[in-house]
Parts: C-alpha cells; sequence; structure tokens
C-alpha cells in the first residue's frame, strides 16, 4: 500500500466508449456507502469497534490541522524560498548545519505531522537531507509548547523538561550526523527529488504555493489515515495491563515503554500527561516514552513511508527508534540523577 | 487518481471537518479549544480545493492554447483513504469514549507521584458540583481532607466491574487517543447497580474517607445518596 510512490498515471491505453475514471469510481462508492449506511452502522455497533472508530476520526480530527500547517510552510518554502537563498541561509559544512536545524526545531512548534511535508519541502529545496531530517525530529519535540506542557504535567520535577530537552535534541542531532555520515540519496523515493520550476514572477509563484500545499495535502493525508487506523486498532488490542505488572524491572520497562509509544502514536503536546499518568513506574522508562514518541511512531512511520519512500522509512524509522532509545537512556541518567 | 478526483475528496474532508466543528460533535473527539483549528483547517482545505478546480475549469476553456502550467498528475493511490475519515464522519459519526474504555484501560485516576497536598477549601453550600477528577485528586490527596462530611455532586455515566457500580468519566489532554478514566465507586445505592452501562447521571455523593488507597488504583468510594439520569453532556470528557 506504501509503494505508490513515484508512478505516474497512465492514460488507459485502447479507447474505450465508456471509460471509467477515478471519479466515477469515487461516486459509486459514495453511493454505495451511502446504501449501506444501516449495514455499516449495525457492524461497528461492537464496543471494541466502536471505541476504535472513535480513536480513529479522534486521531484524524487532531492531527489535520496541523498536516495543513505543515503543508502551508511547506507550500510557501516551495513558491517563496528559492535554493540560492536557502544554501546562503544554512552554514556549509553539514556537521554545522545540522545543529542550525535542530535550533530551528525549537522555533516551531508544530505537531509531528506538520513537519513532515516541511522537511522533504526542505531536500527537494536542496538543503542537504541530513538538515532536513534533524529539523524533522526536532521540531515536534524540543519546541516550546511541547516542554511546557511537560512541565505542567510533572510538577514536582523540572529535570524532567531538561531530560527530555537533551534526550530530544540529542536524537535530532545524532540522527542528523549518521545520515550526513552514512545515508544515500537512492533511499529517497524518486519524486522526493524532483524540482519544480523556479518561479519568479509573483503570480506564479502564489500558483506554486497553492498547488504544491494542496497536492501535499492529498498526498499525506492518505499516509496520515493508515496512520490513525493502526493507531486506534492498537490502542483498542495491546493491554494496557502491561504497565501494572511491569514494577520495577527497568529494562523491561524501557523496552516496554518505547514500544508504547511508537504504537500509541500521540500528539507530543498530550503525551507527558499520559506518561505522569502511569505512576507504577519509575521516571526513566516515562522519560524514554517521551523522547521516542516524537520521533517515531506508527502514524509518523506511515507518513515518512508516503512522503519519502519506502526504502527509506524501513531504514530510517528502526534506526531513530534504537538512537532515541539510548538517547533517552543517556539524558535521564544525567539530569534525573538515575532511574527514579 | 485525477485531479479532480482529488480536489473532491478534499472538499468533503474540508467539509467533514467544518460540519463536527458547527455541530459540536468535534467534542466528541479533541478538546474544546480545537475547535478553531479544526474550523481554519477545514477552510483550508476547502479553499485549496476550490483554487484548484477553477484553475483547472478557466485552463480547460483556454483550450490547450499553450501547454498550460506544470499540469503534473501525480497517482496518489493513498488519496483514497481520505474518503475512509469522511465516511465515519458523515454516516457513522462513532460515539464519545464511554464504559468500553474505562474497562479497557489498566490504570486509573490520574495519580501523581506524591501528590500530598493541601487543597484550596471548598465553597460552602449544601451540594456543591466537583469534576471527577478534583474528586478523586482530593479523595486521595487532600491533607485537609475538605471532603469529608460534604455532599458532592459529580456528573458521568455508569460502569460496571464485577458486583460494583461506577460512575466515571474519561480525561482527555488533547483528543480521545489519549484519554484515560477517572472513577468513583458508588455504594449503598441498589439504583446505581440497576443501571446499565453508559448511562450519564448526575450522582449526589459522599466519600468514604479513607478509601482511595494505592492498592485500589486510588479509586475512592463514595456513599451514592442521590442519583439522576441526565443526557450526555455536551463535552463528553473533562480536560
Amino acid at each position: 500500500m506504501s509503494t505508490v510512490v513515484g508512478d505516474v498515471e497512465t492514460p488507459s491505453p485502447p479507447r474505450r466508449r465508456f471509460k471509467i475514471t477515478s471519479l466515477e469510481v469515487l461516486c459509486g462508492l459514495l453511493v454505495l456507502a451511502l446504501l449501506g449506511q444501516n449495514w455499516l452502522t449495525g457492524i461497528l455497533d461492537v464496543p471494541a469497534i466502536r471505541t476504535g472508530a472513535t480513536v480513529f476520526v479522534a486521531v484524524c480530527t487532531q492531527a489535520l490541522p496541523f498536516l495543513v500547517l505543515g503543508v502551508l510552510i511547506s507550500g510557501a518554502i516551495a513558491a517563496f524560498l528559492s535554493a540560492d537563498a536557502l544554501r546562503r541561509v544554512l552554514p556549509k559544512r553539514q556537521a554545522v548545519a545540522v545543529p542550525v536545524a535542530g535550533v530551528a526545531g525549537v522555533a516551531l512548534p508544530t505537531c509531528e505531522c506538520a513537519a513532515v511535508p516541511v522537511a522533504r519541502r526542505l531536500i527537494v529545496q536542496g538543503a542537504p537531507s541530513s538538515v532536513a531530517l534533524a529539523f524533522l525530529l526536532a521540531a515536534p519535540a524540543v519546541n516550546p509548547v511541547v516542554l511546557v506542557a511537560t512541565a505542567v504535567a510533572f510538577p514536582g520535577e523540572p529535570g524532567m523538561v531538561a531530560a527530555r530537552f537533551a534526550g530530544s535534541m540529542a536524537t535530532a542531532l545524532a540522527m542528523g550526523w549518521l545520515w550526513a555520515r552514512f545515508g544515500k540519496a537512492e533511499w529517497f523515493a524518486e519524486r522526493v527529488m524532483r524540482k519544480l520550476p523556479e518561479q519568479t514572477d509573483g503570480r506564479s509563484r502564489w500558483l506554486v504555493f497553492a498547488e504544491t500545499a494542496r497536492h501535499d495535502l492529498v498526498d499525506a493525508g492518505g499516509f496520515l489515515v493508515i496512520g490513525g487506523l493502526t493507531a486506534a486498532a492498537l490502542n483498542v488490542v495491546v493491554p494496557r495491563s502491561w504497565i501494572n505488572t511491569l514494577g520495577d524491572q527497568i529494562v523491561l520497562g524501557i523496552i516496554v515503554m518505547a514500544v508504547l509509544a511508537v504504537v500509541l502514536a500521540l500528539c507530543s503536546e498530550a503525551d507527558a500527561f499520559v506518561a505522569a499518568s502511569l505512576s507504577a513506574l519509575p521516571l526513566l522508562p516515562r522519560l524514554v516514552f517521551l523522547v521516542v514518541g516524537p520521533a517515531i511512531d506508527v502514524k509518523l512511520f506511515s507518513l515518512q513511508a508516503g512522503t519519502f519512500g519506502r526504502s527509506f522509512a524501513i531504514r530510517f524509522a528502526p534506526l531513530t527508534f534504537v538512537v532515541a532509545v539510548l538517547c533517552a537512556v543517556a539524558a535521564g541518567l544525567i539530569f534525573l540523577g538515575g532511574v527514579r | 487518481m485525477r485531479r479532480e478526483t482529488q480536489n473532491i475528496l478534499l472538499v468533503l474532508l474540508g467539509g467533514a471537518l467544518l460540519k463536527i466543528s458547527f455541530t459540536g460533535t468535534y467534542l466528541r473527539y479533541v478538546k474544546p479549544s480545537h475547535q478553531w483549528l479544526l474550523i481554519t483547517a477545514g477552510a483550508i482545505m476547502v479553499l485549496l480545493a476550490l483554487l484548484s478546480i477553477g484553475r483547472d475549469l478557466i485552463n480547460n476553456r483556454q483550450a490547450a492554447a499553450v501547454d498550460g502550467h506544470e499540469g503534473h498528475t501525480h497517482s496518489s493511490t493513498g488519496a483514497w483513504l481520505l474518503l475512509l475519515p469522511v465516511l465515519a464522519v458523515f454516516l457513522v459519526a462513532p460515539p464519545a469514549l464511554g464504559a468500553d474504555s474505562v474497562t479497557r484501560a489498566a490504570t486509573t485516576n490520574r495519580a501523581v507521584d506524591d501528590g500530598r497536598a493541601v487543597f484550596p477549601p471548598l465553597p460552602a453550600g449544601d451540594v456543591i458540583a466537583l469534576p471527577l477528577s478534583d474528586f478523586s485528586a482530593r479523595a486521595a490527596w487532600d491533607e485537609g481532607n475538605s471532603l469529608n462530611d460534604r455532599s458532592i455532586k459529580l456528573t458521568g455515566f455508569v460502569v460496571h466491574d464485577g458486583s460494583a457500580a461506577y460512575i466515571a468519566r474519561l480525561a482527555i489532554g488533547c483528543c480521545a487517543a489519549d484519554a484515560f478514566p477517572i472513577k468513583v465507586r458508588l455504594d449503598d445505592n441498589p439504583d446505581a447497580t440497576a443501571l446499565p452501562d453508559d448511562t450519564w447521571i448526575e450522582a449526589v455523593v459522599s466519600l468514604k474517607p479513607g478509601t482511595a488507597t494505592r492498592e485500589n488504583d486510588y479509586v475512592p468510594a463514595a456513599a451514592a445518596l442521590e442519583l439522576r439520569e441526565i443526557p450526555q453532556p455536551e463535552d463528553p470528557y473533562e480536560h
């Protein structure tokens, strides 16, 4: 399902009298859905499925505004930030440019969904991919909104905010540097690199802006929906009672919380409250939960696979997971002073 | 997928967001402050789609005069999935989370590591209304025992666990995906046990001091003095 990148719609070869296009298919689907409405609500009337459906719609409604924000920024970059200007802003050496991207992430308070189209557009406009990826990981995790939410959720623990900031920033920088050293451009889907013709006059710039935003929205929206479906299914299926049995088994706790961060796909502004409520666990596993969640989760993986291509996502996502866990543990040991 | 179809999907999806934010159904899925975000996002989606439709119409009229704009048609099969939230919103309209989510969750009652504190005193009055989250926090942690011998009105829905009946409500931080339950056991009232799950009630209760302990996940018990069935409140969650 995520291999759809890159191929171009082919016109149906032999000319038929009645051509079925996606438009007719859409109309057909809508009519079918209307006719089958009762049947549809009938099968959804099982408590578990009902809960799943609510969580699905909730994840979509929560994330879509941020995705829209992301595609608008992406459109603006495509239309108004020329490749030359970008090159002038960024330091020449990648090793220095990566931290600049990390700091830029602090200034842009977005959900993780918004960062994906923006990162892609930065690559298209000629930013080194390591820089764009550092931004992708930093923006949702270290922005002021998230840090304030963390401070509110852990009132007696100022170390938690510092540890979260350090862990997430370290993850973004480490991934950026690793990518600068080992990443290969061919892992990206072909169309990620495709450049739009540079526009110079004002009117066509706005057209580029609107068209890029619209196109990115359609592209990424579908993958957001897959992510939402996965998160909803796992939300219902994964037994939360896992957590209660963990107690003081610290290594197991860290692993389970890291996996939980991936499967629950919470928005980075709310995950601190969920972590705070899991009081049966020590602070360190909960910190891991907060650092891993914004860096990689099922929703984000789906978006990355759709935006950058599958062969990118299957390399980038697992590596991010490991790096995020390690950075979180290190940050926890330093700023929380141990497991606690 | 053709551009026309993509645009129609975007109009439908934007329309779905606008619909739930104007009818108030959005409160089943996200927190109230999300409303303007949803309206803006929905409007932008519809606008982008309409702009594109308009441009296509003009381009068609100028009929292949020049080989018009970039005109690339990406196949985005993934875009079909945008239909799912549209159908879910318009045809199914999933209800707010309820008893099923409460029983599914493991930990209940947002417990702070060491929440012992003196809470601000409750206002005077015969019966005062408190959110369930406030009630359970005071029951577990208040050194000043402000709930003792007070009649408190709680709003929530009924959940059963074995023979016990609870009044429960879900609290959300951002959207329903991060909901977690808060519950209070209703004692000494056969009516509470008789009501089916998910019935919304207003209960006047009196806390049984010392019932919220670490062993029961800080779920307090209270004597249910009065029960009244009510329709589901506009905002089904606490925040």
